[in-house]
């Protein structure tokens, strides 16, 4: 069962990160390099496959659930660039229900389905929004579904809490066979502090940062036209920087537990952070080392 | 650590609710919920204590929500479901209770409360999902929720009654003998002068509910009633007396002459009613005294039983009766400040007879306590007719759950209660004596071997 089963990886991440857009592109990098991949959207805005999809239409899985009894894997997919079979999870509007259960009946009616033993993927990609607030948007990292998870976060303090979150999730599953984490990927690098901010945390968590994506135009530009940057700017620097990001994903199985901070200790360390960019933004003059 | 619970007498709160909303004749509950907490409640309280109440069991009204409501909310679900038992069955009030999965998910039961209210019909809601509590907790706030929202309900002025004291505290069926409790109590307050308004059982209708305002006195029976007193004297300023266990024989007297000063009845009349009513337990009594001796009624007992049946029954056994109390198990999950106020009334009976006094809701470690105190008679629940067979002692159930024996109308509280608990005890130790006689080839035996030798 576990060689046809493929790898399945985890990606979290504060919303409004990047995380469906990095999601996506691995997803393609992976395709154009042969793979058979799956990517669930497990978020009630169900938007993460879009860029795969050229923008179209897709039904998710729990609208589908609540309209039909019976539900068939071509009611609730779409064959996206490359191949790339996209699913969105879906979820109730806001406000009302529970996501997160949601998130659980649509990975279990996924499971009964049997998408993963009929499409024989390579990998499975499962896109989390947000933060892990609860149980629920816990499910895809606990025993018997994702191997890895990787987290996508940006300089910001709140997405870095996010991925604090995460870790103390997978420091709790982890040891009971849920997944660990593959790493942390660097997101809207553009300060001169994001990336040494970035990579003190992982130091702080003990975590390893995969890669480095710098906020492009290009990024952009594809977006508006439905695409991935691996589709629409195949030869464009940053789809470089996604491939990288792919084969790392697909070559380096190395797997941690992270040691979260606790509350006090990821404020103080925020502290300290925030004295240096001050500095940075109101001129100080230093060495880049320093920084 | 957490401890599992063996064979546990206390329900959830949501079917605390339940057992409260049954017991007023008029009132329908909609649950809110999903299949199984309805029919659990069938199964695990009606049917083991007769159940008999005008709506309820089995065909209970719910929503039972599925996977689909819980994900996307079952709101919706709901007001379907209330519009549908309006359709179905005519009641004074419709009373929506809400289970675990509905209120984790976060439903907005008050908007469709107040959505059936404006289409003029009797509508009110209370959230009791079973992690709140369990079943005496669910007795709290649907008592909480019918005090808060009825007046909402009410649309006329009423004049306001005269004489009217509330009881409180006695669940339906908790206590299996809750409707002959309410109306032993009820009968002693009118014996006194005034208007029990009795809110549980036979004939007691909303209009009791809507009567609780006007009282000047609540009658809280067990520790279970005390949040409601407090509501009601915050809200009305009605004054409470709180007994802290049935009224059984002599506690009737204490409980007659605190109402009667509380209120300044008219002491003499309070008396003469007192006197009469003991006059007459004594005759029974008396009447007994030849059997007692005879049978060899004296003995230590084992009780095991919620905080007012523990604290009333072991009174009058103890003091009247002239047992020895041994075992005192309090089952009902008091809080930490109730503890110690129930440790201190039954003070007397710990440091005066030697007897332990437990808290303990888990039937195996219930049984190890009765087994290790070696009581010559066990008072409990069904649960523990185990022990009390190994023990080889007369065994009486007063306690839930009750099985193989029916109970409608009997009630231990009051002066008329001492007389039934007397006669179920009577029967009890007789019969159990002729028994052991009559089945004991052995000790016939042995006997005759002190003849040979």
């Amino acid at each position: 069962m576990s060689e046809k089963r493929g790898k399945h990886i985890a990606i979290y991440g504060k919303g409004g990160i990047g995380k469906s857009t990095t999601t996506s592109n691995i997803s393609a990098a992976l395709a154009e390099a042969g793979y058979r991949v799956i990517q669930i959207g497990c978020d009630p805005k169900s938007d993460s496959t879009t860029i795969l999809r050229g923008g179209n239409d897709l039904p998710t899985v729990l609208d589908t659930l609540r309209e039909q009894s019976r539900v068939r894997i071509e009611d609730i997919s779409a064959i996206g660039f490359g191949g790339v079979l996209c699913i969105e999870a879906g979820g109730p509007v806001p406000g009302v229900g529970c996501a997160g259960r949601g998130i659980n009946a649509a990975i279990e009616l996924l499971q009964e389905l049997k998408v993963f033993e009929e499409y024989k993927p390579d990998f499975v990609l499962y896109d989390v929004l947000g933060d892990v607030v609860c149980g629920g948007f816990a499910v895809p990292i606990r025993d018997g579904i994702a191997d890895r998870a990787f987290v996508v976060t940006s300089s910001d303090f709140m997405a870095i809490f996010a991925a604090n979150n995460l870790f103390k999730a997978i420091n709790k599953y982890a040891p009971s066979g849920g997944a660990r984490l593959g790493g942390v990927i660097a997101n809207s690098i553009q300060h001169p502090y994001s990336q040494p901010l970035i990579d003190d945390f992982a130091v702080q968590a003990d975590v390893p940062v995969i890669g480095y994506v710098p906020r492009s135009i290009t990024v952009a530009q594809s977006e508006l036209f439905g695409k991935t940057v691996i589709e629409a700017l195949p030869e464009s620097e940053q789809a470089g920087v996604y491939r990288n990001l792919a084969r790392h994903i697909d070559e380096n199985l190395d797997s941690v537990i992270p040691k979260p901070l606790n509350g006090p200790e990821l404020k103080k360390w925020a502290r300290t952070w925030g004295d240096r960019i001050l500095a940075v933004e109101t001129g100080v003059v230093q060495k880049m080392e320093s920084i | 650590m957490s401890n599992h619970i063996d064979g546990s007498r206390n329900s959830c709160a949501l079917h605390g609710a339940l057992l409260v909303i049954e017991a007023i004749d008029g009132a329908v509950p909609v649950i809110h919920s999903n299949a199984g907490c309805g029919f659990h409640y069938f199964l695990g309280l009606n049917r083991l204590n007769a159940g008999g109440d005008a709506f309820g069991g089995p065909p209970v009204s719910s929503s039972n929500i599925s996977e689909k409501h819980v994900v996307f909310g079952g709101s919706s679900r709901l007001r379907e479901q209330l519009k549908n038992t309006i359709k179905v069955v005519e009641a004074d009030l419709y009373f929506i209770v809400s289970g675990c999965s509905t209120e984790m998910v976060g439903d907005d039961i008050p908007a469709m409360t107040k959505e059936g209210r404006e289409q003029d019909f009797p509508v009110i809601y209370a959230n009791t999902p079973g992690f709140r509590g369990d079943v005496h907790q669910g007795y709290q706030i649907a008592a909480k929720a019918l005090v808060e929202q009825l007046p909402e309900l009410l649309r006329e002025k009423r004049p306001r009654a005269q004489g009217v004291v509330n009881l409180w505290g006695i669940i339906p069926h908790q206590d299996p003998f809750w409707a002959g409790n309410l109306e032993q109590i009820g009968r002693l307050m009118e014996g006194i002068g005034l208007k029990p308004n009795l809110l549980l059982g036979y004939g007691q209708d909303l209009d009791g509910w809507h009567r609780v305002p006007d009282a000047e006195l609540n009658i809280v029976v067990s520790i279970w009633g005390e949040t409601t007193a407090a509501l009601l004297e915050e809200r009305y300023g009605t004054p409470a007396i709180t007994l802290g266990g049935l009224p059984v024989g002599a506690a009737a007297g204490r409980m007659l002459r605190a109402v009667s000063d509380k209120l300044g009845l008219e002491a003499e009349r309070t008396e003469r009613f007192i006197q009469a009513e003991e006059s007459r337990l004594n005759r029974h009594l008396g009447a007994f005294a030849d059997t007692y001796y005879r049978a060899g009624f004296q003995r230590d007992f084992a009780l095991v039983g919620e905080s007012a049946q523990v604290v009333g029954l072991s009174e009058f056994l103890t003091y009247t009766l002239g047992m020895v109390p041994r075992t005192l198990v309090i089952t009902d999950n008091p809080s930490g400040e109730a503890k110690s106020t129930l440790h201190s009334s039954l003070s007397a009976l710990v440091e005066g007879w030697g007897a332990e006094l437990f808290f303990d809701e888990d039937h195996a470690a219930i049984s190890a306590l009765v087994r290790s105190g070696g009581a010559g008679l066990v008072l409990g629940s069904a649960l523990e007719e185990a022990v009390a067979d190994e023990l080889g002692v007369p065994f009486l159930q007063v306690s839930f759950p009750l099985s193989g024996r029916v109970v409608l109308n009997r009630g231990y509280a009051g002066y008329q209660g001492a007389t039934a608990l007397l006669e179920d005890l009577g029967s009890l130790i007789l019969s159990h004596a002729l028994n052991v006689e009559v089945s004991s080839p052995a000790s016939l035996c042995r006997t005759e071997t002190v003849y040979h030798s």
